[in-house]
Formats: C-alpha cells, sequence, structure tokens
C-alpha cells in the first residue's frame, strides 16, 4: 500500500509518497478543465501494481465558487425573507468607495423563493407549510432547470420541521439538496443560509468530479479528501458537505506543521507560508486553530476552518513608487506570466528579483536549476528602476524586502499579539517556496528566537496531507443560561451529538486506531454579541471568566452568563507514515554539502557566503550564518549572527539570534 | 531626505496601531454600538493635536476628534498617565453619546504625542432609553461632560466616574466601556513607546511630517485632477421633529488648483429640533467625500491629507449649532445630506467620479418596553440601509449603508431571542431605485410586530423628499413609515414617536438610491 498526498494547485498537482522508506515527489500539470484529469495520472505513473491510500486536497469547490461556476441553484425560505442572503448584514467592506458592488450573488433573484410558513423563537410552528405550495414550488424549480437547492428556515435549528418536509420532497424528485439544519444547526441566519447555499452551488460540480474518480480507482484502493478544518473524510461525505472543503488549500500544510511539531516537542508554532501572490499565517497552541469567522470571496463560512490570516505579499508581489514618493510591495503579483524581472518577461520589480540581485537566491539551483533565471536582464532593470526612484541599488533591493517582511509582520502581530499571545515564546515553522528566505528575518522583528524549515518546504503542503486525522465537527445552537444548575443538561445534548458523531465516524470507511472527542461551548455574557468559544468541562464557568479575562482584560462575575452554542468535535485517529531519521553527522557538515561561495549583500555589506546542498546535510549539523542552504523546493537564508541546526529528522532549527 | 522605503514602513506601523487600539476597544466594550456595529474611531495626534493617523472604523468620526483633542489641550493641564474624557458637542464633540477619551503620550517625559479613541455608548442619560430622542435642547439629550481628567497620573478619578454613571441608565455597562477604552489608549500608547524607542524621537517625527505631506500631495493631486472654478448644491432637511419643516443646506465649492473651499455659509440657521449638526459633523462629512475621491485605500488620513481642504461655515446655522442647541441626529441624519449637496456639487466639476445621491437617511428605529418574558426594560434600537445612487458604470447597490455609517444589521434571530418582537419582512424594496441609464439601489422593507406593549421613535428622513437623480437619472423612492393598529394602516411621518399594542406592527420602507443618466 503507497500513501499518497495529492495537492491540486494552479499550475501543478503535487504528488508525495513513500515507496519503500523513501519520500518521493511527483509534479504533473494541473488540468484544470478537469483536475481529476492530473490526480489520476499521477496515481497510475505512481502505482505500477501496488493499492494506493491517496488524501487530496480538492479546488474544485473553492474554484466553483471564486469563478462563479457552479450549479443552478434555487434558495428557499420563509416568505418576507427571499433576499436575506443578498442583504447580508448590510454593510459594505470598504469604507470610502463610493461605487461598492457586493461581489456577484451566487443565486439570481427570481430562484430567491419564499414559502409561507414560521416557526418562532421558542420552536414553535406559528405557520404550517401548505403542501399546495411545495407543489407549485416544484414544478418551477423544474420548469426552470434547477439542478441544486438550498433551504434555510428561519429557527431550523430549533425545529427542523420544515425542512426536513422539503429535503424529503426535493431529494425525490432528484434535485440535489442541502438543508440549514444539517450544515450548520446554529442562530443567525444569513450566515447559516449562505453556508448552505454555497453547499448547494459546489455540490453537483464536487459529486460529478468525485464520481469521475471513484470509476477510475481500484477497488484495494482508498481514498479521502481534506477539509478547511485540517481534517479528512471519505469521498461520500465529501460529495454530500463539499462546503467543508472550500478553504482547504492551507490546511495540509498546517496540519503539517502541527504534526511534525508533535515529533519534535514543538507545540507552539506560527505557520508562515510564503507563496508566489499571498502569504498564510496562523498560531498554533498545541491544537490545530479553529474559527467560525472565515470567508470565501466575502460570503461567510460558518463550518469550522483552520484558523488562519492571509496578507497580499509573495515572490511575486510588485515594488513600485507612487505619485506622493513613497515606495509600496504588492498586492499586485507578477503572477506566472509574465513573473518577475528575472523569469525574462516581467517588466516590474518583485520581490523575488530583489532576493535574487542580493545574492540570496542562487540561478542555478532555482527550481533545480529547471528555471532560467536572466540575471543580466535584471541588473538593467534594477539600474533603470534605482534611477528613476533615486535610490542606491542594494538599498532599493533590501526596501524592497522590508517592506514585503513588514507586511508579513503585520499579519503575525494580528494572529499574536492581537489575540494575546506573546511571539517570543513560539517557533516560526517556514514552508512554501517563498519563505525560506524571509523567515529569519521576519522573525527577528517579531523576537521570534526559532526558525524551523521542514524537509521539502514548497511541496510540504501535500505532504502535510498525509498527517491528517479524520475530523468531524457538529455544533448546535441551545440558547442555555450558563449557570452550574445546566452542567448536567448540557452534557445530554453532548451526548446526543456523539451518538450522531460515532455513528458518522463508522460511515467513514477509514481505519481509526482511536476515537477522540473535544467538547467546546460558545458562551458569553448576557447581552453581548460576541461569543467565546471554551472548552467543555465541569468548572465551565471560570474557565469562561478566566477566558474573558485572559482575552479582553477584564471579567464580569456578577453578571449573567448565556451559553449560545455547543460544539463537538470528533477525531479519528489515522495511522500515519512513519517518517524516517537522516544520518547523523557530527557538527561539521560533511564535504560534499558544500558547493561554493558567493557574494550575499545583508545590511547593505557584501558577506563571502557558502553554500550548501540541503540533501546532503546530516543531523547534528551547525552552520553559523552568513550561509545559504539549497534544495529542489526552496532556499533558506541564514543571516549573520544567526545560527542553523539540522536535527534528527533533518529539519533545519535555526536560531535567529546567535548571541 | 525622506526615504521612500521608510516612508512606507511609518505608514504600515501608524496605522496598525490605530487598527489595534480598535479591536483592542471592540473585544473589550459593552455598548452593542461599539462591539456590534463598528460605531468607534481610533487615532493618533501630534503635541498640537493635529490627527497623524487614524484607522478606518467610522466615517462620521473622521478628521473630527482632532477638535476634541485640541479642546482637551486648551482645558487640561496634562501630565504623564493622565486621560481627559469628554463629549460636550460645543467643546470638541458631536453628540453626546460619542464619548471621547484623550492620552498624552510622553517619553523621556516629554510630551510628544495623544492617543485618543471616541465611541457610541449605548445610553448617557436624557429623556429617553438610548439618548437619541426627538429633543428641543441638548438638556434633554443626556449628561454633559466637559474635558476633565478621568484618569490621573495613572489612577482612575472615581469622583468623575461616579458622577457621570449617576447620570445614565445603565452604569455597570458604562463603566465597562470606560475601560475599554482606557484599554485601548494605554495599548496606543504602549506601541507608540516601542516605536519610538526603535526609531528615535527624531526620525518619527520625521516621518510624521513625511506622511502629513504625503497625504496632503495624494490629495492635492486629486484636487487638481477637479477643473477649475464654483460649483453650488442645495438639498433640504425635510422636518425636525419640532414643527420646522425644508431646513437648507446649502454648499458652494470653489476649486482653484490644487485647492478646495467648501463654504456652507448660505445654510438655514439652526433648528428646534434634534438636527443640527456641530462644525465637527460638517468637518467629517466633507472629508469622507474627498476622501472617498482618492484612488487608493491606503493613503493615510491625518492632518496633511485634509490641508488642501478649507471648510467655512457659519456660526449660528444648521451645519454649525451653537450651545444649547440639540445635536442628536444631526450627527445621523445631517450628516448624510451634508455629503448629499457636497457630491450633488462636484457633480458638475467631476461628473464621472461622483454617484447620484444614496438614500440619505439612517432610519433610526428605537423600540421600548416591558419584555412579559423576564419581566424586565428593553431597548431595541437599529439602524436600517437603504439604496445607493447610481454612477457612470454600474447601478447603484441595494439594501446596504452608505455614507457616514456602516453598522451591522442585527440577525432577526439575534433579535427574536432577545426582544419581545417579530419580524415579518425583510427583503429589498423592489423598484424603489431611481431608474435611469445606471439604476439608484432598491431600500429595503423591515416589517416588526411587538409582541407586547411598547413604545416606538422614529427619526428618519428622505419621506417627502426623494434622494436626488443625475444628468437625467430619476430620483430614487422616498421611505415609508407605517404602523398597523388593530390591522389597520396609519401612514406616519418622517419622525415620530407612538405606542404600540401586543399584535401591532411597524413597517419602515427605506428610500431608494437616485438613478443616474437618461434610461434609453
Amino acid at each position: 500500500m503507497i500513501r499518497v498526498g495529492v495537492d491540486t494547485g494552479g499550475t501543478f498537482t503535487d504528488f508525495v509518497f513513500k515507496k519503500g522508506d523513501r519520500w518521493e515527489v511527483l509534479k504533473i500539470p494541473s488540468t484544470p478543465e478537469n483536475p481529476a484529469v492530473a490526480v489520476l495520472k499521477g496515481i497510475n505513473i505512481i502505482r505500477k501494481d501496488d493499492a494506493c491510500d491517496i488524501t487530496h486536497g480538492s479546488t474544485v469547490a473553492t474554484n466553483a465558487v471564486l469563478e462563479r461556476k457552479g450549479a443552478k441553484t434555487a434558495f428557499i425560505t420563509n416568505r418576507g425573507f427571499e433576499d436575506l442572503i443578498y442583504i447580508g448584514r448590510q454593510n459594505r467592506k470598504k469604507l470610502y468607495d463610493l461605487f461598492y458592488k457586493r461581489p456577484e450573488p451566487l443565486i439570481p433573484e427570481n430562484l430567491r423563493i419564499g414559502i409561507k410558513c414560521r416557526i418562532n423563537s421558542k420552536g414553535e410552528i406559528v405557520q404550517a407549510i401548505d403542501e399546495n405550495e411545495i407543489n407549485t414550488v416544484v414544478k418551477f424549480l423544474k420548469d426552470n432547470n434547477v439542478e441544486s437547492v438550498a433551504v434555510s428556515f428561519l429557527f431550523s435549528f430549533l425545529n427542523p420541521e420544515h425542512e426536513k418536509l422539503l429535503k424529503e420532497r426535493l431529494v425525490r424528485e432528484g434535485f440535489y439538496v442541502s438543508v440549514s439544519h444539517e450544515i450548520v444547526p446554529e442562530f443567525r441566519e444569513y450566515e447559516r443560509s449562505i453556508t448552505t447555499v454555497i453547499n448547494s452551488y459546489v455540490m453537483p460540480k464536487m459529486d460529478k468530479y468525485i464520481s469521475h474518480i471513484q470509476r477510475e480507482l481500484q477497488k484495494k484502493d482508498s481514498f479521502r479528501i481534506i477539509q478547511s478544518n485540517g481534517g479528512v473524510i471519505s469521498l461520500e461525505t465529501a460529495k454530500k458537505e463539499p462546503v467543508r472543503t472550500v478553504l482547504s488549500g492551507p490546511a495540509g500544510g498546517v496540519v503539517g506543521a502541527f504534526q511534525t511539531g508533535s515529533m519534535i516537542n514543538r507545540k507552539r508554532l506560527i505557520t508562515f507560508d510564503m507563496g508566489g501572490t499571498s502569504t498564510d499565517v496562523s498560531l498554533i497552541n498545541g491544537k490545530i486553530p479553529f474559527t467560525t469567522e472565515s470567508e470565501i470571496s466575502d460570503f461567510p463560512i460558518k463550518v469550522p476552518v483552520i484558523d488562519i490570516h492571509t496578507v497580499g505579499a509573495g515572490g511575486g508581489s510588485i515594488a513600485y513608487l507612487d505619485e506622493g514618493g513613497l515606495l509600496s510591495v504588492g498586492p499586485e503579483s507578477a503572477g506566472a506570466d509574465p513573473g518577475p524581472v528575472c523569469y525574462g518577461k516581467g517588466e516590474k520589480l518583485t520581490v523575488t528579483d530583489a532576493n535574487l540581485y542580493l545574492g540570496r537566491l542562487i540561478p542555478e539551483f532555482f527550481l533545480g536549476g529547471k528555471m532560467k533565471i536572466d540575471r543580466k536582464r535584471l541588473e538593467k532593470y534594477i539600474d533603470h528602476y534605482s534611477k528613476q526612484w533615486n535610490m542606491e541599488k542594494t538599498k532599493l533591493a533590501e526596501g524592497i524586502l522590508r517592506i514585503a517582511n513588514t507586511k508579513m509582520e503585520r499579519a503575525v502581530r494580528k494572529i499574536s499579539i492581537e489575540k494575546g499571545y506573546d511571539p517570543r515564546e513560539y517557533s516560526l515553522f517556514t514552508y512554501g517556496g517563498a519563505g525560506g528566505a524571509h523567515a529569519v528575518f521576519l522573525a527577528r522583528m517579531l523576537e521570534i528566537p526559532e526558525v524551523i524549515i521542514p524537509k521539502n518546504p514548497g511541496i510540504f503542503s501535500a505532504f502535510g496531507m498525509l498527517l491528517s486525522d479524520i475530523i468531524k465537527d457538529y455544533s448546535l445552537t441551545v440558547m442555555l443560561k450558563g449557570d452550574q444548575t445546566e452542567y448536567s443538561h448540557i452534557k445530554k445534548l453532548f451526548n446526543i451529538l456523539k451518538e450522531k458523531a460515532n455513528r458518522d465516524i463508522r460511515k467513514e470507511t477509514i481505519s481509526v486506531e482511536d476515537i477522540r472527542f473535544e467538547q467546546y461551548i460558545d458562551m458569553r455574557y448576557k447581552g453581548q454579541s460576541f461569543e467565546l468559544i471554551i472548552p467543555f468541562s465541569k468548572n465551565f464557568i471560570d474557565r469562561f471568566h478566566l477566558e474573558h479575562l485572559k482575552k479582553y482584560g477584564y471579567k464580569l462575575e456578577d453578571k449573567e452568563l448565556e451559553v449560545v452554542n455547543i460544539r463537538l468535535r470528533v477525531i479519528g485517529i489515522t495511522e500515519k507514515p512513519t517518517i524516517d531519521k537522516i544520518k547523523e553527522g557530527g557538527e561539521n557538515p560533511p564535504e560534499d554539502a558544500f558547493i561554493g561561495k558567493k557574494t550575499v549583500i545583508f545590511d547593505g555589506k557584501p558577506y563571502e557566503t557558502p553554500i550548501f546542498l540541503r540533501d546532503k546535510l546530516t543531523a547534528g549539523n551547525v552552520i553559523k550564518g552568513a550561509a545559504i542552504i539549497v534544495e529542489y523546493s526552496s532556499t533558506t537564508v541564514i543571516p549573520p549572527h544567526s545560527c542553523l541546526k539540522v536535527d534528527t529528522y533533518g529539519n533545519l532549527m535555526i536560531n535567529t539570534y546567535n548571541e | 531626505m525622506t526615504d521612500p522605503i521608510t516612508l512606507e514602513i511609518f505608514k504600515n506601523k501608524l496605522i496598525s496601531i490605530a487598527e489595534e487600539m480598535g479591536i483592542n476597544l471592540q473585544k473589550t466594550a459593552y455598548s452593542p454600538n461599539i462591539k456590534e456595529r463598528k460605531d468607534f474611531s481610533c487615532a493618533i495626534f501630534d503635541s498640537s493635536g493635529s490627527l497623524i493617523s487614524q484607522a478606518a472604523h467610522i466615517p462620521v468620526h473622521l478628521g473630527s476628534m482632532s477638535e476634541s483633542v485640541k479642546s482637551a489641550i486648551k482645558n487640561v493641564e496634562f501630565e504623564e498617565g493622565d486621560m481627559v474624557i469628554l463629549n460636550d458637542p460645543f467643546r470638541g464633540g458631536t453628540h453626546l453619546p460619542d464619548i471621547t477619551v484623550i492620552a498624552p503620550v510622553f517619553y523621556r517625559e516629554k510630551l510628544l504625542f495623544f492617543i485618543a479613541n471616541r465611541a457610541h455608548h449605548a445610553d448617557v442619560g436624557g429623556i429617553s432609553a438610548g439618548s437619541m430622542p426627538l429633543s428641543t435642547s441638548i438638556f434633554q439629550e443626556g449628561i454633559i461632560i466637559p474635558p476633565v481628567k478621568l484618569v490621573k497620573k495613572g489612577e482612575i478619578n472615581r469622583e468623575i466616574l461616579e458622577f457621570i454613571k449617576s447620570n445614565v441608565r445603565t452604569p455597570k455597562e458604562r463603566e465597562g466601556d470606560f475601560f475599554a477604552q482606557i484599554s485601548a489608549n494605554i495599548t496606543g500608547i504602549r506601541r507608540l513607546n516601542e516605536l519610538i524607542s526603535r526609531y528615535t524621537e527624531d526620525t518619527v517625527i520625521e516621518y510624521v511630517n513625511a506622511l502629513n505631506d504625503y497625504s496632503e500631495k495624494m490629495m492635492r493631486n486629486k484636487i487638481s485632477q477637479i477643473p477649475d472654478g464654483d460649483y453650488s448644491f442645495t438639498d433640504y432637511i425635510e422636518d425636525d421633529g419640532a414643527g420646522n419643516r425644508d431646513i437648507k443646506i446649502s454648499v458652494d465649492i470653489k476649486i482653484k488648483g490644487s485647492d478646495a473651499v467648501v463654504d456652507f455659509s448660505n445654510s438655514s440657521p439652526q433648528t428646534k429640533g434634534s438636527l443640527n449638526a456641530v462644525r465637527a459633523i460638517t468637518l467629517s462629512a466633507v472629508y469622507y467625500v474627498f476622501r472617498s475621491l482618492l484612488d487608493s485605500d491606503d493613503i493615510p488620513v491625518n492632518e496633511g491629507c485634509f490641508r488642501p481642504i478649507e471648510v467655512i461655515t457659519k456660526k449660528g446655522t444648521v451645519v454649525d449649532c451653537t450651545y444649547p442647541h440639540g445635536v442628536s441626529a444631526g450627527n445621523v441624519e445631517t450628516s448624510q445630506r451634508i455629503v448629499d449637496v457636497v457630491l450633488g456639487a462636484l457633480s458638475q466639476a467631476i461628473p464621472e467620479e461622483v454617484p447620484a445621491a444614496s438614500q440619505g437617511t439612517m432610519n433610526n428605529v428605537t423600540i421600548g418596553g416591558i419584555n412579559p418574558d423576564t419581566g424586565k426594560p428593553f431597548t431595541y434600537y437599529e439602524t436600517i440601509g437603504g439604496g445607493m445612487g447610481g454612477f457612470a458604470g454600474g447601478d447603484g447597490e441595494s439594501g446596504i449603508q452608505s455614507h457616514m455609517t456602516n453598522t451591522m444589521n442585527t440577525p432577526i434571530e439575534a433579535l427574536e431571542f432577545e426582544f419581545p418582537l417579530m419580524v415579518h419582512q425583510y427583503n429589498l424594496r423592489k423598484n424603489s431605485g431611481g431608474k435611469g441609464l445606471f439604476r439608484g439601489g432598491d431600500g429595503i422593507v423591515r416589517e416588526i410586530e411587538v409582541l407586547c406593549e411598547s413604545e416606538v421613535t422614529v427619526i428618519s428622513e428622505r419621506r417627502k423628499i426623494p434622494p436626488y437623480g443625475l444628468f437625467g437619472g430619476e430620483p430614487g423612492e422616498v421611505g415609508e413609515n407605517i404602523v398597523i393598529l388593530k390591522g389597520k394602516k396609519i401612514k406616519e411621518g418622517g419622525k415620530f414617536h407612538r405606542k404600540l399594542k401586543k399584535g401591532d406592527s411597524l413597517i419602515i420602507k427605506t428610500p431608494g438610491g437616485g438613478g443616474y443618466g437618461k434610461a434609453i
């Protein structure tokens, strides 16, 4: 059985797999029209005669939403509220935009349908549904060639009767259907409804995609899909609840960081994934962090998603001097086409160009030497811009990097300092193609003492997927008084969810070694409108006050409390592929790891800097900055006054201040 | 010489300090207006009280906080560890619910900067819960706080605190909000100190000045693109809730080179009702419009940004009222009309950069009573979105907050959990946007049934005089306020106060935006 991680990207579909005790990597050009073609092609190359156990990060649902290429979908709700998915929360995302427009809606006005029926805030039916009206709606849907339907009625999380009725009928009539009490049984109608709408919108596409893969797989194979929460699910579940995958792009990397961190006794990590156009950061404090406040295309997604902050600065970000005399970097990116100046086509300086100009990227090793780098061309352009902008050349290049790093610093501050976490107690876990050239500089801006760079950072996301457990999230709005007498009541409610979770996880057809439950409750002081998610235990009240104090600086012990939602996470611990230790060595790197010296600029000064091949380094090697470590998918810069140590698994552990 | 790289870095740093203060304030505050609706602002000032950096929170505070800081400087001798509180509209405030807390930033015993934040408190006393009454003088609107020290050398001034708390309906919540405002300032002070110790006092001041010059340059660039000339526009506040109608808001804008003079001298005298605006509000509305004309989201809002703009108001007019006139609704309604006239005037100069009128009101609804489920009083306050104006190249957006406000709605399920109310309709008001080549956006219809005896207060505009269209576009539909008493529909005016019985309903139909260009 071969374990394979498959990550579909814009240009390449990455495969990471273990053959015998060797990890291997395969890149196949992506096939955006039908991503399954590249996925299956790669698997067939890898498999020979073996069975495959595949974990896949799919972008099918994500792209269907971003490109508005989902199914023809209708929205059914109570009459009088048809536009609630359009109005949203009534605010605009940009304060100073006189021409502000909401993102293009997923469902046009004529397919937003109201049915006369109503349940009140106590869960009582105050107006029943008339069968005849359902008949009319069904006919309308068929006449309009609707393929998929989302149903969300007010207070359905208290009483799902009307939604169940609709679902039963619509399924019978052959529609794809999702109902809000099954997707997110939580209050706040807009967020619940739009999450359900997104599910219906991408469901047909995901269903066809997965069915295609299923047809081509062999009986002995197994296949799982990674969700936005970092856990995997079976293909059958992914077909029914594809909304759980729409933000799964960065999930593999965070899971990989979390699992790698656990192996090397680093429980506190700030993940730093710098790509071509953007950078993702997240904070791991003993657990994979989740949030219920994420968005895609400005639409809220209420299902739990790994808590990640994204900033528009990456290797391809473009530098420009504006009319007011200020140098900016990003969010505009040179992308793959035209790409940076040094790739031979671009005309605008990018972050990658600045790194190359300062000697921090080694052209011969750029993507294993496959990417042609035109250093002469770059020098011409640097010369041109430095004259035009009246800045000395190395100062310009270092300035571009400083500005990009400042943007990333701001992103890290948002997930750490501003949430009450001190980055000085964390390690900066770095992956993605461009991160290695920036990590130590970024860490120093935040006084982060250590940078960790795992093996194969450029394809770490595909690798991370292989380490995922099954994760399924359940929630329910309960709106209870938060006092001690409710403890056993809440426990009972959790037991109901647990029964369902136990049933569901057995259906996942992925073998598990162990099942674990995590219980959380969303609590607030009565009258507040934002909840804190806290672990549920007997002393949940003290825990809440404490958390409120820690996060917000005060607590109000005499104030009435409210338990808004209960949340159950069931984790099916999967068998992980073993990660092998690398060859032991002494402090001095093996001779064949050293491949020469180059002049690299740090702080305006040239340093004769040794270059090492990462693959030849052995455990225990110590390298003092300045140094550069090259490998196929990434380059790591060890600036002066920092120091690298290679650990037993081959991770680069960099002490950011050697003093 | 200023260095373009360091300039960009300082721009980032200063904005992120103001933003972090905002997050701090929002998280720790108690008033729904602060926590949910982000009706607050945080900013940094130089030692003379001029604005250095402000985070984008709510336009109605834009640029006007500087008046508060300057008033505090004039009235109080600052020492390290002090914080001054004020809400007096005639000494640097706007309307009474907006309370500003100001702190000096000392570095090595030298006063270098000020930090301030302003937040809309849920109640500051006065004749009605929520402190947004149909009033005829400032004394009916709540407690007036002149610039006084809430914190003295790091110690909270309990006497002041107790004094304020004794004059409001929900003293515990106010205390919580004050702590939140103080703690936001502490964050700001700490971050500024870190910045100074990392870059030195001289560098920080040098780049603060450079950023002012930068924003000024960007604004001047923009204004120079507007053809030189005189542009005038007049629109009206329909009624002030105290019997006065058609209150004129009139602007004459002179563009010359890179300078703009915005003159409101021809506006009506101040009025008896609460729709008067203090000068600070008028400044905010003008600054909002000019800031919106800039192409980039990224230009710091600071004193330099507004240097090219001179705003002229006449004391004793509805856009620069004097003590002790009522001002509570000037902030929410008159501010919108000031935006309308400034945009209207500019549409003659730069027709492609200005939309037709948006709904031009905030549709303030307050419902209060005794909740039969709990036996306790409740107050529900909300503003409702409407249509935005059409513009060259696109239809106006529908069902959305525009211009001087950007608050979120209360979810129906949250509202019905919390209050004895039931919502029967919350939809777009179809075809209420003005027709035109580019249509105005549609308003909203919101219908609420009260499930127990309640009192309702509505303060709204654009019920008679519609949001204007431009260049042949038709005006948006005017709004409508309707109550259903025992099944009978009664049309109400733009401002009213009424008792409702169990089972009665309130229907608010908000205005559509104006159309742009003649429909083909």
